[in-house]
């Protein structure tokens, strides 16, 4: 065994622990390099920035805890300047395991520990105010403060259940309810995630049916994402935006060419842009969790092309090419 | 004091998976074993909360819409599965999903992924005023695609001017094609790695700040 | 009766749905939206098939003392444990009514963290297949491996540091030849489906019948 064949056949675990600290130390010393948005995550953003609270957007957690690093960092930006715009959102869950992850996305963006954050009006606690008569966003804002509620400090606004979102949980069979929810989105949810009545809401009063609805962002780790598209798309012409892991991402270039989506955030990457045009735009005073991640991120892709390029001189300098095989490759 | 048992028992966890890196251990093992019980666990909690009590126990105990029995007799002779002999009836409810599945499916798909995909390939390969990289790619856009169609094309063997060429140049947009996979492919599993680094370093040690 | 009939409810229910879609009738639409509220509801009921092979595979390790049978043990009891939790025991770990439930604790701080840890675990195996096999072997693998260098690079910050013309390389590369070779397979995927939905309902394609005896 020559030195060339021995550095070859190092043991995986040192190329383990070089990943292990290049993915640990860069968290230490802040680079901030600055991400550029592409055009393909600027089209969703400009579409969500386009909207207001007489509009509606679907954001589906169509992904299990697997991808959560990815996708869920895509869902809370998008959350965040929907909320900030006052835009209605549903949300609805692929995946059993995805409910309790839309839940804790939600969570994040209502954590009032953290300045910038929204506070969380459950459907239940606004229903004096109700009761008087509802007439419009503006007008419960109002009366839901007359009321003696305040802002907390540091806080962005309020989120009334009912009216800025439905949680509408999970339901088997998906591209089906999809369909379903082209005729009727109360038929096939009666109730939200949390056994609320959908009939009474204003949110679905408004929005009866994804024809009447602006815009479905999928946030996805499967082809789950392309359900909204076949159904959602084809039937209504509900414009779909995509937040799909980096894996998938390659594949639906075609999707944003032919019209068919209207963007995609591809991978922490593309959440990374949201969160950048979130901060341009002045809905967030600091990025997020995915911008965070960018500066690991460039050395890990260093350090990757960097062993794709040592284990290649190894291999024509030690003559392996000249080799019909190597001998006890690990 | 949740916050810390909560954080403690994730980061546990965590960790437990991570030392499979170093070698296989009984620590993983048990993670290993415990998330596929606890998501089958979880699945079945979030069914019956959203599927079977609004949509079936709930109307049914009022008595209003019994006609729903039907799909539940349905749903329900999948257990017949467990009784080799009548193990036939589970085929039911199999064949009405499967075969109104294909039912429903088949135009949607033709629609979205066949006619679509098809007619934006049938572009303009010239757009006056467009940059030089744009013409460039309307012609990688059409030839490109043509060609890699004909490289998957195996009822004709690859060999003279149309076959021959279009698939030595459908290979080449395909490795392009991989090779772009690869390198997205990359930077999704090291997103994966930052998030739990991140949930490491920052929720569990407080050291992100 | 245990096969014929099966593959007749398969095709008429087949070409019923895809009929439907031609006829923008208010009956048409009225099965159709009957179908989408039943059709849920039928397959949730396959999660029992699930619950009860899993179950019935560890139940029987256990019984025979099979090796490693302990494990079968941390399959089965949050398989148990979670649902007793969600229906019967709502309490919670600090025993206020502020903290989660032990339902919510063992999926945010179990469930959770063990899948998506598993899947980074991809990062450091996909970092040694770089090192050990991803050569330049042929021109073929070579232009594989250069459009991988140039896309990773220009999806990441370093790559704006060394010049616009890495991302914009990297994003025309995205846009054009990735799309070409995408929409191929993708074109290629989308036929094969509908040649799977025709298969189905007109019962060429049959492999679903079986496990479940003649």
């Amino acid at each position: 065994m020559n030195n060339w064949e021995r550095f070859l056949n190092i043991d995986r675990r040192w190329i383990y622990l070089l990943i292990a600290i290049v993915v640990i130390v860069p968290f230490f010393i802040r680079m901030g390099l600055p991400v550029v948005p592409t055009q393909e995550v600027r089209s969703v953003y400009d579409l969500v920035d386009s909207l207001g609270p007489d509009d509606a957007i679907f954001i589906g957690w169509d992904f299990d805890p697997g991808t959560e690093a990815e996708n869920q960092p895509m869902g809370v930006a998008v959350l965040r300047h929907a909320f900030a715009r006052h835009v209605p959102v549903f949300v609805t869950a692929y995946w059993p395991l995805a409910q309790g992850l839309a839940e804790m996305g939600l969570a994040s963006v209502f954590d009032t520990r953290v300045p910038g954050n929204f506070v969380y009006v459950p459907w239940a606690e606004w229903e004096s105010v109700r009761a008087a008569g509802y007439a419009g966003r503006d007008s419960l804002e109002s009366a839901w403060e007359a009321a003696g509620n305040s802002l907390p400090e540091g806080a962005r606004g309020w989120v009334f259940e009912g009216v800025d979102l439905a949680n509408l949980g999970y339901l088997p069979y998906f591209s089906l309810v999809i369909l379903g929810m082209g005729t009727s989105i109360a038929n096939q949810y009666p109730t939200d995630a949390y056994g609320n009545n959908l009939h009474d809401m204003p949110i679905l009063q408004a929005h009866k049916n994804l024809r009447e609805v602006d815009l479905a962002v999928t946030l996805a780790g499967s082809t789950a994402c392309m359900s909204w598209v076949v159904y959602g798309t084809s039937r209504v012409g509900l414009p779909v935006a995509f937040g799909v892991t980096a894996v998938m991402a390659t594949d639906y270039f075609p999707y944003i060419q032919s019209g068919q989506i209207v963007g995609m955030m591809g991978g922490l990457r593309g959440a990374a842009e949201y969160e950048v045009l979130e901060t341009e735009g002045g809905y967030t005073e600091t990025t997020g969790k995915a911008y965070r991640g960018m500066d690991v991120q460039s050395l890990a892709h260093i350090l990757i092309i960097l062993l794709v390029i040592l284990g290649n001189i190894a291999y024509f300098a030690g003559g392996f090419h000249k080799k019909t095989a190597m001998k006890n490759r690990r | 004091m949740y916050e810390t048992i909560g954080l403690s028992v994730a980061a546990i966890f965590t960790l437990a998976v991570f030392s499979f890196l170093y070698k296989e251990n009984p620590l993983y093992r048990f993670a290993e074993h415990i998330v596929v019980g606890a998501s089958l666990g979880y699945s079945i909690v979030v069914t019956y909360q959203r599927v079977l009590y609004p949509r079936l126990v709930e109307p049914v105990s009022h008595g209003q819409e019994l006609i729903l029995l039907i799909p539940a007799i349905m749903g329900l002779l999948y257990v017949t599965r467990f009784f080799p002999r009548i193990a036939w009836m589970s085929r039911y409810p199999m064949a009405f999903l499967l075969g109104t599945g294909m039912g429903v499916a088949f135009p949607y798909d033709m629609q979205t992924l066949v006619l679509r995909q098809i007619q934006s390939t049938m572009i303009p390969l010239y757009t006056p005023g467009a940059p030089w990289f744009d013409t460039l790619g309307a012609f990688v856009i059409v030839f490109g695609t043509l060609s890699a169609i004909i490289y998957f094309f195996f009822s004709k063997p690859h060999k003279g001017p149309f076959f021959g060429f279009g698939s030595k140049v459908g290979i080449w947009i395909i490795m392009i094609g991989f090779g772009a996979t690869f390198g997205f492919t990359v930077m999704g599993r090291i997103s994966l790695l930052i998030g739990r680094v991140q949930f490491l370093l920052g929720d569990w040690l407080g050291l992100l700040n | 009766m245990k096969r014929n009939v099966p593959l007749m409810i398969a095709m008429l229910g087949g070409l019923i749905m895809m009929i439907q879609y031609f006829i923008p009738h208010q009956a048409s639409q009225d099965v159709f939206d009957y179908y989408t509220e039943w059709a849920p509801l039928v397959g949730s009921f396959a999660l029992i098939l699930g619950v009860g092979s899993i179950t019935r595979v560890h139940v029987h390790k256990i019984r025979a003392k099979a090796p490693n049978w302990p494990f079968s043990l941390a399959v089965l009891i949050p398989l148990y444990l979670i649902p007793l939790f969600a229906f019967f025991l709502p309490a919670s770990i600090g025993g206020g009514t502020e903290n989660p439930s032990l339902f919510d604790f063992m999926y945010s701080r179990v469930q959770i963290p063990i899948q998506a840890t598993m899947f980074s675990m991809l990062a450091f195996y996909i970092a040694s297949a770089a090192f050990r096999a991803f050569r330049a072997k042929s021109a073929l693998a070579t232009v594989l491996l250069v459009t991988a260098v140039i896309v990773m690079l220009a999806q990441v910050p370093i790559g704006d540091l060394l010049g616009r013309w890495l991302p914009d390389t990297g994003l025309w590369i995205l846009r054009f030849p990735n799309l070409a070779a995408k929409r191929a397979i993708e074109l290629g995927v989308g036929f094969g489906m509908l040649a799977t939905c025709l298969k189905i309902i007109f019962g060429v394609e049959r492999g679903w019948l079986g496990g479940a005896g003649e």
